[in-house]
């Protein structure tokens, strides 16, 4: 847990407004993000979770500038950082906040390293082009950087290739190139997925350092829940391309809203004991491709009601400030 | 959890002393510097017919590179792999084909191993193409049934790779190793990318299969939540080599290897109020590197219980209970 608690008062480092990204496929257009708004604190750490392909990497790669277009749309909406919508940012300028300013951890290590070049070529490029490091200087903060992600031998490791390294040795060399230019906001997208637990709990500790230092916000999207309890301020729960819950950590595990949101935290499997069956949301997620009007949990729900299947709901905000997207979850909450 | 169908006869998999040692050079021209990566260092263990080995530990101390040496990616530097009896060891590719439809791979980096240029279809249905085993309709028929079951929708049928987001193609995969029917599948990380109700569906699911087809697994994970869920043995690795190796309820119940211990106790636990007041074991001193040799055990310099005997000797795996054997000086 985050003993410095994010400073809320102040204004927010970066708010996202109704973002909306869709794709093109010779298909059908897939609405892979659908309205997506959140404001991410100096010093929070924001948690992403929600369904495998409910738009988690897709808005973070929206605000980053980075969705391929095409087939990728940005549809509508605005990011707003340090008084500018990143949206109408010029390639010039966004390059210049991009790994400098606002960082990202990468889900797949492998698209994002390049084969060709040497590790320790990836991890100077940028602070030699952002912080103007000497290439000496720069080898050595590259060197420094890869021992506080527990690399042994870093020095003589800058000399390999990428596909010389593990999946989880690949995964901390991003994690060090994305902290090398001491961003302002970091993201991360499933930074620990191929990392031990006892490795994963020294980067988390490494991020939590970082935070007390210099005052850095995370954006960190992850499937872990445990890696939410320990990390996260506050978390925001998606599915199919839309926020379905805001909360903050120890509100979202101890009294969880959306029937979602229940679901996953019923499939959660126990670590001191074998379950016979696993608990799983029945059914399959909507196509983003052809969403059913109404609620796009409603088919999964064992609560949903009539109106479900009529109108989609929206983010309400119940009385102790939490946002739930639920007409069931915001009549209970009216009624207690 | 499916008891293993434990047969007397041999192993399914019987690796013995398997050893890969990746060559380097770096440094420059004039001043070069070689030597080994000693990725796998002496490893030895079975599976039978039935039942699911999970490997876990630290990153980089050598699960994948075993799973790769197991179907003939990598060679082997030294050692033995059997399969059904039949010595499969550095088998060249052609060799190795007949030795497929028995052993698949899950890999642990979905985007690098699948094909960007052929479709969900078509990745699926070639191992099906490739042996033969269904044409025209009936492989459309089976890849749309083997989507199905891994909960890929089948309207993406005509999709390529890069329209997935990262959980999905993890099930691509999985639902292509699945096709031949298999007897043995070696899942390297097969759910860390994907969210814990479809995880819960996957594990179900490749305990279902086991239960029916009497499928082996060799599960390499770092969720020991999962790991818990579908392992019959674990198989604790440090640098190359197994540390602990036990009966799954034996290694959590009494987790006995120090590195064991200190793996166990850095589960992160999924509640704020739990995660800030518990404690847990903090491996310090130096990651040792798989380029140097160590004469002793390779956990000495983090280890907490380090004795003088430690370092100058190697440990061997000595059993402390049944079905379950750890390398330690101080413990055994
Ligand atoms: N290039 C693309 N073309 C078409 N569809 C795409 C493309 N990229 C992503 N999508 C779709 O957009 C949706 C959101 O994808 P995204 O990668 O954001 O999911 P995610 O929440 O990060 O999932 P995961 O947890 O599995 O990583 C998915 O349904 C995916 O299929
Ligand atoms: N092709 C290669 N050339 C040189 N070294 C390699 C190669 N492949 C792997 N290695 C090295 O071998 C060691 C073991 O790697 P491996 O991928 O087997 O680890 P792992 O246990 O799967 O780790 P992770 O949990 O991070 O995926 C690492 O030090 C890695 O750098
Ligand atoms: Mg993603
Ligand atoms: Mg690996």
């Amino acid at each position: 847990m985050n003993n410095t608690p994010a400073d809320r008062s102040s204004e927010p480092l970066l708010q996202v407004q109704d973002l909306q990204v869709t794709f093109k496929t010779d298909l059908a257009d897939v609405r892979a993000v659908r309205g997506v708004s959140f404001d991410v604190y100096p010093g929070e750490t924001v948690g992403i979770v929600g369904e495998s392909g409910s738009g988690k990497s897709v808005t973070n790669l929206a605000l980053m500038g980075l969705v391929p277009k095409p087939p990728g749309r940005i549809d509508g909406g605005q990011v707003w950082y340090d008084g500018q919508n990143l949206l109408e940012l010029d390639d010039r300028s966004m390059q210049s906040i991009r790994g400098h300013k606002i960082a990202m951890i990468f889900q797949d290590p492998m698209t994002a390293l390049n084969p060709l070049m040497t590790v320790g070529q990836q991890l100077t490029e940028m602070t030699r082009l952002h912080l103007g490091l000497s290439k000496s200087a720069a080898n050595d903060q590259a060197a420094d950087m890869l021992e506080l992600v527990g690399i042994s031998n870093a020095k003589k490791r800058l000399r390999d290739y990428p596909h010389q390294f593990s999946g989880g040795m690949r995964q901390r060399v991003m994690i060090a190139m994305a902290l090398s230019c001491q961003p302002d906001l970091l993201i991360a997208d499933e930074p620990t997925t191929a990392l031990d637990v006892t490795i994963q709990a020294q980067i988390l500790e490494l991020l939590r350092e970082l935070q007390e230092k210099r005052g850095t916000s995370i954006i960190m999207i992850t499937h872990d829940l445990g890696v939410v309890a320990e990390i996260c301020d506050r978390v925001l729960v998606m599915y199919a391309g839309q926020v379905v819950e805001k909360a903050e950590v120890k509100e979202l595990f101890a009294n969880p809203q959306h029937p979602y949101t229940k679901g996953l935290l019923r499939s959660l499997p126990r670590f001191d004991q074998v379950t016979d069956s696993l608990y799983a949301i029945p059914g399959q997620p909507p196509d983003l491709g052809n969403l059913p009007a109404g609620c796009a949990f409603r088919d999964r729900c064992d609560v949903s009601v009539e109106q479900c299947s009529q109108e989609a709901p929206e983010l309400y905000s119940l009385h102790d400030g939490r946002l739930v997207s639920c007409f069931v979850a915001k009549e209970e909450a009216s009624n207690a | 959890m499916p008891e293993a169908q434990t047969s007397d006869n041999q192993p399914l998999l019987q690796v013995d002393d398997l050893k890969v040692h990746f060559p380097f050079s770096r440094g420059s021209f004039l001043n070069p510097e070689r030597g080994f990566i000693r990725a796998v260092d002496g490893l030895s263990f079975d599976i039978a017919e039935g039942e699911t080995l999970a490997l876990v530990g630290e990153s980089g101390c050598g699960k994948s590179t075993t799973a790769r040496a197991i179907i003939n990616l990598v060679k082997p530097t030294s050692g033995t792999v059997r399969l059904n009896g039949d010595d499969i060891t550095g088998l060249d590719d052609k060799s190795m084909m007949q030795h497929r439809r028995v052993v698949q791979m899950v890999f642990q980096d979905p985007i690098a191993s699948l094909n960007p240029r052929m479709t969900v279809g078509d990745i699926i249905g070639e191992p099906l193409k490739i042996h033969g085993l269904a044409k025209g309709k009936d492989r459309k028929l089976e890849v749309l049934r083997l989507m199905d079951l891994v909960g890929l929708n089948p309207r993406f049928l005509n999709r390529y790779p890069h329209e997935f987001s990262g959980g999905q193609r993890q099930r691509i995969g999985i639902a292509r190793a699945l096709a031949v029917n298999p007897k043995l599948i070696l899942c390297d990380e097969p759910v860390s990318a994907l969210d814990v109700s479809i995880q819960a569906q996957i594990v179900n699911l490749l305990r279902d299969l086991q239960q029916q087809l009497g499928l082996s697994y060799l599960f390499i994970a770092h969720d020991l939540s999962v790991v818990r869920q579908i392992a019959n043995r674990v198989g604790v690795m440090y640098l190359g080599r197994l540390v602990e190796l036990g009966d799954s309820e034996s290694v959590y119940e009494n987790p006995t290897h120090p590195y064991t211990e200190a793996l166990l106790s850095a589960v992160p636990v999924p509640d704020p109020e739990l995660a800030a007041s518990r404690d847990r074991i903090r491996l310090r001193g130096e990651v040792p590197s798989p380029d140097k040799q160590y004469p002793g055990c390779s956990f000495a310099d983090r280890c907490p219980l380090v004795e003088d005997q430690c370092r100058s000797e190697r440990p061997e795996h000595k059993s402390i209970a049944d079905e379950h054997t750890i390398a330690c000086w101080v413990r055994q």
